[in-house]
C-alpha cells in the first residue's frame, strides 16, 4: 500500500517474533481416560504435556501458557489458578473489593508472586518450569477430589473451556498491549478485527485442545460460536485428538487454520506435540502443516442435536433441522416456513429438456 | 534472529568444538543458548528432534519446510551446525540424517524435565527477613553501578557528570581500556569510536559486550572460560529478588562475583557474605529483546519509558534530568535549553557530522532515537519522522562513501557452470556479498561452508 512513498524502510520491523500465549484445553473426562489407560494413562499424558509446556516456555522468555480443564460438567483453570486471596477480598471486605471486584474480575496468580514459597527449592530445575509443574499437579488432584461420582457423565464441557480460553486470551492481550506502551489509547478489543491496523507488538495467541471424548453434538451451537469468535480474532485452534472422534473439532481447526492430528499411536503423544503443535504462528509460516485429510463438514440439527448429512434449513435464520419442524414453524426465529411440495417426485427434468429442444428448433 | 546476529555472539561461534562440549554439559547453558541464540525456526527444529529416537533423514526435514522457506531453513541448519548442536550423520546404507549432538540434547532434556544433580539453576539461600533486598533496591543498585560505568566513559566529552558516589574499581577501568572502549591518556580518559558505538547500544547488548570482553580477558586472569560462561548462563536463569547461595560455586565463579558486582550485575552485601542477589541486568541476560522492552530500566522514576521527542523540524525534546542521558544526547544533537525535567535541542548537520567523525554511525543514532522514543512518539507509524531519518543518513553519507566488509574472494573458475553452483549456494546460506558474472568472481563473509561445498563437489567429480 505504502510502496509509493517508500516509507517501508522507516518501519524498523522487529525480526524478533512476538511472544506467544498458548492456551491448552485438557479434556479431563474420566470415562474416556479410563478407556485409554492401557495405552496412555492420564498421568503419562500429563507428564508429556508438562515437557511440552516447558518446551513452549523455553522458546521465548516472554511466552505464556494457560491450562484449562474441560471437565465432565464444568471447565476450570488449572494454571494459572485464580488466587484465593482475591476472591476472599471481593467477598469479605467491601473496601478492597471495590478495587478488584468492580467488574467481577479476578486476579490470576502467575509465576512471580508469593506462591513460590510453597514450591520446594531445587537447584536442578528451572524455577518457572518447576512452578508450573507443582501448580498443575495440585490443581489436577484438587479437580478430581472435588468430582463426585454422580457428576461423572461421559461428556466434557469443551464449549465452556473454549469460552474461558477466549476470555483469558482477551485479558492477556489487553494487559500485554498496555505494558508494551506502544499502544496506549487504542482499544485493544477493536484492534484484532481490523485487518488494516498495524500492531507493533501483539501477543500471538493460540489454543490447543487435547481431546479424548467423542461427539459433542449437544454443545453444537456454543462450540460453533466460539469457533467463529476465534476465526474473527485469528486465533488458531489446534486439535490433538487422542481418542474418539468428533465432527466439530475438525471444523474448528479447519475454520481457524489450526492443525488437526488424530493420534494413531497415543503412546507417542510427546513427539506428536513437539513436532506438530510446538511451532507457533511465526514458524508455521515456513513449515508444511501436518495435513488433515478430509474435514467432516456435517452439522448438528438444532432440534435433536443429531449430526445430519442432509437437513432442512430455515430460509430466514439458517437454523438446521433434521426433519421439518412441527407446524412448519422455525424453532429459532418463529418464521412460518412454506415447505412447498416436499416429498413430491421431481419429475420436471424431462419436461424442461423437451421445452429447450423446442426453443432451439424455432 | 537479531539475537544471533549480535556482534558479541560471534565470539561464541568461534569457540572450538571441545569447549562447546564442556559448556553443554550444564543444562542451564543448553537452555540459555537455545533460548537466546537460535532463530525461531531453528528452535522448532531442535524441539522436533529432541525426543525422536532415530536421526531424521535430511529429506524429511526438507519436506517439512515450505519451498519458500528454504533460505530460512538453510540459515537455521547452518547456525545449528556452527554451534555444534546439530550434526548430519551418514551411515553406510542409510540416507543422510540429522541428529542433535549429545551433551546438548541430554542437557536440554534435563532442563525441560528437571532432575539430575547439576545445581546449574542456582541454589537459593534463605536469609533472615531484615537482610532481604527488595527488587526496587536491586534495580536502583544496578542502575547506579551501570550508569557509573557509562558515566566514566562519557565523562571525557566535556559534560561534567556527577559520579553519584560510584567508585569504579581498577579492574573495570582496565577492562574498558583493554577492550579499547576508552583510551587512558595520563589522568584523563578519552572515549574511542568503539566506545561511542557501545554507549548507544541497548542495555542488554551493552552488558553482553562487556561480558564478552570480560571473557576474553579471563584467560589472562587464569580463569577457565567454560567456567565463566557457564556461570553467566546460570545467572540468566536465576530469579530476580531472591538470594542465592555461594556454596556451590567454583573458585573462579566466586572471584567473578566481585567483578560482576562492580558492573551492577550481581549484588552482595559484602565480599565475604555467603549469598548474592542477581539484579535485573543478570536475569535478563538470556531474555530476548521482546522480554527486555517491558522490563529493562534506565531511569527509575519513569520506568524507562522513552523520553525523546523529535519533530520534523529536527527539534529534539528530551524529558530527562539524568546527566548521563543528556551527555549521550549531546553526542549528536546541539542542546539549546535546559529545564529541570527536560532539555531541548536540535539535530543539525554540524552535530551529526561531528558525531560521525567521532565514529558514531547514523544507524546507531536512529536506533537510539527509536528505542528511546517518547510513548507519544512511539504511537506513530513509523516512529521517527521519515525526513529526519533520511536526513541523518544523508549527512553521514556526505562523509563516507565506502563500506568495508571483511571476507573472502573466490575467483578463477574454469567454467560458468562451475562458478554458478557455489555462487548460488553462497547466496542461499546468506554469506554472499558481491558477485561478478563476467569475471567469475564472488565475495563472501564466511568461507568454511563454501569451501566444504567446493571440496564435496570436486570430490564427487574426480
Amino acid at each position: 500500500m505504502n510502496a509509493v512513498d517508500g516509507s517501508d524502510h522507516y518501519n524498523k520491523t522487529s525480526d524478533e517474533p512476538p511472544p506467544s500465549l498458548l492456551t491448552i484445553i485438557l479434556d479431563t473426562n474420566a470415562h474416556a481416560w479410563a478407556l485409554l489407560a492401557p495405552t496412555l494413562p492420564l498421568s503419562a499424558a500429563i507428564a508429556n504435556l508438562l515437557v511440552f509446556i516447558n518446551a513452549h516456555l523455553a522458546f521465548n522468555n516472554s511466552n505464556k501458557v494457560a491450562i484449562i480443564a474441560s471437565h465432565t460438567q464444568r471447565a476450570e483453570f488449572l494454571y494459572p489458578i485464580p488466587s484465593e486471596d482475591d476472591s476472599r477480598q471481593a467477598n469479605g471486605s467491601t473496601h478492597n473489593g471495590a478495587q478488584n471486584g468492580l467488574d467481577g474480575d479476578m486476579n490470576m496468580t502467575d509465576g512471580n508472586e508469593a506462591n513460590y514459597a510453597a514450591t520446594a527449592d531445587d537447584a536442578n530445575h528451572y524455577r518457572p518450569f518447576r512452578h508450573i509443574q507443582t501448580t498443575l499437579l495440585s490443581a489436577m488432584s484438587k479437580l478430581y477430589k472435588t468430582t463426585s461420582p454422580e457428576s461423572l457423565t461421559p461428556t466434557t464441557s469443551i464449549a465452556g473451556a473454549l469460552t474461558l480460553a477466549l476470555t483469558y486470551i482477551n485479558k492477556q492481550s489487553i494487559a500485554f498491549s498496555t505494558t508494551t506502551s506502544s499502544k496506549t489509547n487504542a482499544d485493544p478489543l477493536l484492534a484484532p478485527s481490523d485487518p488494516n491496523s498495524i500492531q507493533p507488538a501483539t501477543l500471538n495467541p493460540r489454543i490447543l485442545i487435547l481431546s479424548v471424548s467423542g461427539d459433542l453434538a449437544h454443545q453444537y451451537i456454543p462450540i460453533m460460536n466460539t469457533i467463529f469468535a476465534c476465526q474473527r480474532l485469528t486465533i488458531p485452534i489446534d486439535i490433538c485428538k487422542i481418542a474418539g472422534d468428533s465432527v466439530f473439532l475438525q471444523q474448528a481447526s479447519d475454520a481457524t487454520h489450526g492443525t488437526y492430528i488424530a493420534l494413531t499411536h497415543p503412546r507417542g503423544l510427546l513427539q506428536y506435540l513437539m513436532l506438530g503443535f510446538l511451532p507457533d504462528q511465526s514458524s508455521r509460516k515456513y513449515l508444511v502443516p501436518p495435513t488433515a485429510v478430509g474435514v467432516d463438514f456435517r452439522a448438528a440439527c438444532f432440534c435433536h442435536r443429531k449430526v445430519v448429512d442432509v437437513g432442512f434449513v430455515c430460509s430466514i435464520c439458517l437454523s438446521i433441522f433434521c426433519s421439518p419442524p412441527e407446524g412448519a414453524v422455525c424453532l429459532t426465529c418463529g418464521t412460518y416456513l412454506q415447505l412447498g411440495e416436499y416429498g413430491g417426485k421431481p419429475a420436471v427434468v424431462a419436461k424442461r429438456k423437451k421445452k429447450r429442444k423446442k426453443g432451439a428448433d424455432e | 534472529m537479531s539475537a544471533s546476529s549480535l556482534r558479541s555472539f560471534e565470539y561464541l561461534e568461534g569457540l572450538p568444538g571441545t569447549t562447546f562440549n564442556r559448556l553443554y554439559k550444564q543444562p542451564s547453558t543448553a537452555l540459555a543458548i537455545f533460548r537466546r541464540m537460535l532463530p525461531h525456526l531453528a528452535k522448532s527444529f531442535v524441539m522436533a528432534l529432541l525426543y525422536i529416537s532415530h536421526p531424521m533423514p535430511v529429506t524429511d526435514l526438507e519436506a517439512w519446510v515450505r519451498p519458500d522457506g528454504r533460505r530460512e531453513r538453510d540459515n537455521a541448519v547452518n547456525l545449528l551446525e556452527r554451534l555444534h548442536i546439530l550434526a548430519a550423520a551418514t551411515n553406510p546404507g542409510k540416507p543422510r540424517a540429522y541428529a542433535l549432538t549429545n551433551p546438548f540434547a541430554a542437557s536440554l532434556r534435563l532442563a525441560l524435565t528437571g532432575g539430575g544433580n547439576h545445581h546449574s539453576f542456582g541454589v537459593p539461600y534463605s536469609t533472615s527477613e531484615e537482610d532481604t533486598m527488595s527488587i526496587t533496591d536491586l534495580d536502583e543498585f544496578a542502575r547506579r553501578q551501570w550508569e557509573g560505568v557509562l558515566g566514566y566513559m562519557v565523562g571525557s566529552t566535556g559534560m561534567n557528570i556527577a559520579s553519584e558516589g560510584v567508585t569504579l574499581s581498577q579492574g573495570v577501568k582496565i577492562l574498558l581500556a583493554s577492550g579499547r572502549l576508552v583510551e587512558a591518556r595520563g589522568k584523563t580518559v578519552d572515549i574511542t569510536k568503539d566506545g561511542f558505538a557501545f554507549i548507544l547500544q541497548e542495555v542488554n547488548a551493552q552488558v553482553w559486550t562487556m561480558l564478552i570482553l570480560y571473557l576474553q580477558n579471563a584467560e589472562s586472569l587464569n580463569m577457565d572460560e567454560v567456567d565463566v560462561l557457564a556461570f553467566l548462563f546460570m545467572l540468566g536463569s536465576l530469579e530476580l529478588g531472591l538470594p542465592y547461595s555461594k556454596a556451590n560455586l567454583t573458585q573462579t565463579q566466586a572471584n567473578m562475583l566481585e567483578d560482576l558486582g562492580d558492573f551492577g550485575i550481581v549484588y552482595q552485601a559484602s565480599p565475604d557474605s555467603s549469598y548474592f542477589y542477581p539484579t535485573r541486568l543478570a536475569t535478563t541476560l538470556t531474555s530476548d529483546a521482546g522480554g527486555l522492552r517491558s522490563s529493562s530500566f534506565a531511569s527509575p522514576a519513569d520506568n524507562n519509558r522513552g523520553f525523546i521527542v523529535i519533530e520534523t523540524n529536527y527539534r529534539v525534546y528530551a524529558y530527562t534530568s539524568s546527566n548521563l542521558q543528556i551527555a549521550i544526547l549531546q553526542l549528536f544533537a546541539r542542546l539549546i535549553t535546559r529545564y529541570p525535567n527536560m532539555v531541548a535541542g536540535k539535530v543539525t548537520r554540524e552535530s551529526i557530522r561531528r558525531a560521525v567523525s567521532m565514529g558514531i554511525t547514523s544507524d546507531q543514532i536512529i536506533s537510539y532515537l527509536t528505542t528511546h522514543a517518547h510513548p507519544q512518539m512511539a504511537k506513530n507509524q513509523p516512529v521517527l519522522p521519515p525526513t529526519v531519518v533520511d536526513q541523518i543518513r544523508l549527512w553521514q553519507l556526505e562523509g563516507d562513501r565506502m563500506k568495508a566488509t571483511v571476507g573472502f574472494l573466490f575467483k578463477d573458475f574454469n567454467s560458468q557452470a562451475e562458478f554458478q553452483a557455489p555462487c548460488r549456494y553462497a547466496e542461499e546460506i546468506g554469506v554472499l556479498v558481491w558477485k561478478h558474472e563476467g569475471q567469475r568472481k564472488f565475495f563472501v563473509t564466511r568461507h568454511e561452508q563454501v569451501a566444504a561445498y567446493l571440496r564435496n563437489k570436486s570430490g564427487k567429480g574426480g
